[in-house]
């Protein structure tokens, strides 16, 4: 029983840390903007977070610069592909390539200095009690907690709401909604600023919560990985989710079968999380699958009035 | 066109920043220095000598290249050398990228270096080659002795994991496992990962070692997972071969102790962190450093350091009773003074061969290139 917990709690902990960063991502795509720079921007946010915890001691003073880093990059980036329309491909590995050497430079300060401040555990009253499941689910910090409610939010603004409508309409085909007298340009903007803040806050996760340091590069490719998720689930946050903890409850699991099946070589267990990508992305894609993919029909498209 | 003129202008805008990002960092202006540096031979005022420092990574890593670099700043201000003028720090130098090697020596050397520092095994060869274009400079670089014209210089860190192996098995009362979170399988972490068992094994004949793999060198959330994994086993107390914090803070959270790696990373988890193996190189790059001014250095030189060089941090008093402190004090002792060899026989490996035979030591050579596990480590690879 301890090591389920032991699994399950780990997983969960590793799937948020790449959720908020999937989910933003997510919201960005559905708008038909295509933001490579992930992992950039999470670094800056997990650097920010960290220098504003060393000097102000303050978690949620931290957490508004994390927010506002992501905000100020965004605005960055919708600058770049919205207004200036140029090629999101190339911008984003832009935003990546700036994000990951802005951080380290800004962040040799801090590197090596301890904040010994951080989105600690909270168990819950009553709710951590639970056998088991109390355990698993309400012995986590804030983020996670934060997280159990914006999944839905997040599923039901996209698919149940006038909004989501809208915000999927600007992927598919965004000159309709301009026909129709909406702002697309404004609209892009907003969600590209809003990706980018929960991108930011999964850098958050990696320096003020999972691990509480400040080093160049931490993030390790989680960028990457919350990137793949968001085409893995087919733009929905329900199987976002449920990729991101599989992901998190494979890495885990490989961890605990080095003690229970030493015979196998560790390599195997590292390969896990791979193995499980290309069956997901087989069984999600696949030709037998009569079904439409669900990309977006204008991502990566920058919108243009006059070439309509 | 003026919008694409403009994301251009942003992106090179960019560019510019992340450029002065990556830059130099340390070095003042050498310009007005004086150009010619010090041959073998030569003399020159200690603190007049220029140092070249090429690291593989940024100094601020939390590891390894950090312990370098603290190393240098140490030796540099005992010497009386000003750091901020007189110390070249390259940074991101890859060990892969032999043109960029070569420019950085011939910058540093253009810089009026008087002593290359390679922080990082891989430069080896470059530095070898680079030394015959360059005789008048003074070439250092970390590795196992291979060339003749360069200065090679190595510690002896079996015997500060030695001494951690041995405090986590005397802590760890009414037990006999232990854990261990390692990096890569490679022949220094082996070498990490054995001299804690064996360490583990000379205070406690049945102390075994339960080493869990990262596979990766840097991966958070593989190593502090691997740290739970361990504590969620039953193991309280553990040692570590990885350059970040995520182990101790690990280890903080769910109430176990662990021994840190590279750098003192008491302040990261003061709860946890009982003490820390450290690289002391400071002894090492003083002695080049003065012989470099005094005109007697000899470049075939090597140097394999233990005692001092390979030493623990400070012990955390809150966690470590004194008469333990006491012991492991001791034993440092014997170990210096040769009454206790670390890799002496009769020695077995995991699979039961017989890698000592009973009062033998083991070479320098096969120390330094392990292949094995000893005995009493589970999980070892295969």
């Amino acid at each position: 029983m301890d090591l389920i917990i032991s699994l399950f709690s780990g997983a969960i902990v590793y799937a948020v840390s790449v959720m908020y960063a999937g989910i933003g991502e997510t919201f960005t795509e559905r708008a038909g903007i295509m933001n490579l720079g992930v992992e950039g921007i999470m670094l800056m946010g997990a650097v920010s977070g960290y220098i504003a915890a060393v000097h102000t001691q303050n978690l949620f003073l931290s957490f508004l610069v994390v927010l506002l880093t992501g905000a100020l990059l965004g605005l960055v980036f919708a600058f770049l592909t919205v207004t200036l329309q140029s090629d999101q491909t190339v911008c984003g590995m832009a935003m990546l390539v700036f994000g990951t050497g802005l951080s380290g430079f800004i962040g040799k300060g801090v590197a090596g200095v301890a904040a010994n401040l951080k989105f600690g555990t909270i168990k819950l009253p009553l709710l951590s009690q639970i056998p088991v499941l109390g355990e698993i689910f309400f012995q986590q910090n804030l983020l996670v907690y934060a997280m159990y409610f914006i999944v839905p939010i997040s599923t039901f603004y996209i698919y149940k709401t006038r909004y989501g409508l809208k915000l999927r309409a600007l992927g598919e085909n965004p000159a309709v909604l301009d026909a129709a007298g909406e702002n697309v340009f404004a609209m892009r903007y907003g969600y590209v600023i809003f990706g980018c803040m929960m991108i930011s806050i999964s850098g958050a996760c990696v320096s003020l919560a999972n691990t509480n340091f400040w080093s160049s590069g931490m993030t390790a490719g989680k960028g990457w990985i919350a990137f793949a998720l968001v085409a893995f689930s087919s733009w929905n946050p329900v199987i976002l989710t449920a990729g991101a903890l599989l992901f998190g409850f494979i890495s885990c699991l490989g961890s605990n079968l080095q003690i229970y099946l030493p015979q196998v070589p560790t390599e195997i267990y590292s390969m896990l999380p791979y193995i499980a990508t290309v069956v997901a992305f087989i069984l999600s894609t696949g030709n037998f699958r009569k079904k439409h993919t669900a990309e977006p029909a204008a991502l990566a498209k920058p919108y243009d009035r006059e070439s309509r | 066109m003026k919008k694409k003129l403009l994301s251009l202008l942003l992106v090179v805008a960019m560019t510019g920043a992340l450029v002065a990002g990556c830059g130099s960092s340390g070095s003042g202006s050498t310009d007005d220095k004086d150009d010619s540096s010090s041959a073998a031979g030569e003399t020159k005022a200690v603190e007049d000598l220029i140092i070249g420092e090429i690291q593989y990574s940024v100094v601020e890593d939390g590891g390894w290249g950090q312990a370098m670099h603290e190393g240098m700043l140490q030796a540099c201000e005992n010497l009386g050398i000003d750091t901020s003028t007189n110390l070249l720090t390259m940074e991101e130098i890859s060990e892969e990228d032999t043109a960029l090697v070569e420019s950085t020596v011939e910058e540093l050397v253009d810089n009026g270096a008087d002593i290359i520092f390679g922080c990082s095994a891989g430069y080896s060869t470059i530095l070898a080659e680079m030394q015959e274009e360059y005789p008048d400079v003074v070439f250092a670089q970390q590795s196992n002795d291979v060339y003749e014209n360069i200065i090679e210089f190595q510690i002896r860190g079996y015997e500060g994991e030695f001494l951690a192996g041995y405090m986590c098995a005397l802590m760890n009362e009414g037990s006999n496992e232990l854990g261990f979170c390692a990096s890569m399988d490679e022949a220094s972490v082996r070498t990490a990962l054995n001299s804690f068992a064996l360490g583990a094994k000379y205070a406690n004949p049945d102390a075994t070692v339960q080493v869990l793999w990262a596979d990766s060198w840097y991966d958070l959330d593989i190593e502090s997972q691997n740290a739970k994994t361990l504590i969620d086993n039953g193991i309280k107390y553990m040692g570590m071969e990885a350059s970040s914090p995520a182990v101790p803070q690990t280890c903080e959270e769910n109430g176990a102790y662990c021994v840190g790696y590279n750098i003192d990373m008491k302040d990261s988890a003061p709860g946890a962190v009982m003490t820390s193996f450290m690289w002391n190189w400071v002894p090492i790059f003083e002695d080049i450093m003065t012989k470099t001014a005094d005109g007697t250095i000899d470049i075939s030189a090597d140097y394999y350091e233990g005692g001092d060089c390979a030493k623990l941090a400070d012990f955390n008093e809150d966690l470590v009773p004194e008469d333990i402190q006491a012991k492991v004090n001791e034993l440092k002792e014997k170990i210096s003074s040769g009454e206790v060899v670390v890799y002496s026989g009769e020695l077995k490996d995991d699979q039961g061969n017989v890698l000592v035979e009973e009062g033998e030591t083991m070479s320098d050579e096969d120390i330094l290139a392990q292949d094995f596990f000893v005995d009493n480590v589970i999980g070892g690879k295969k």
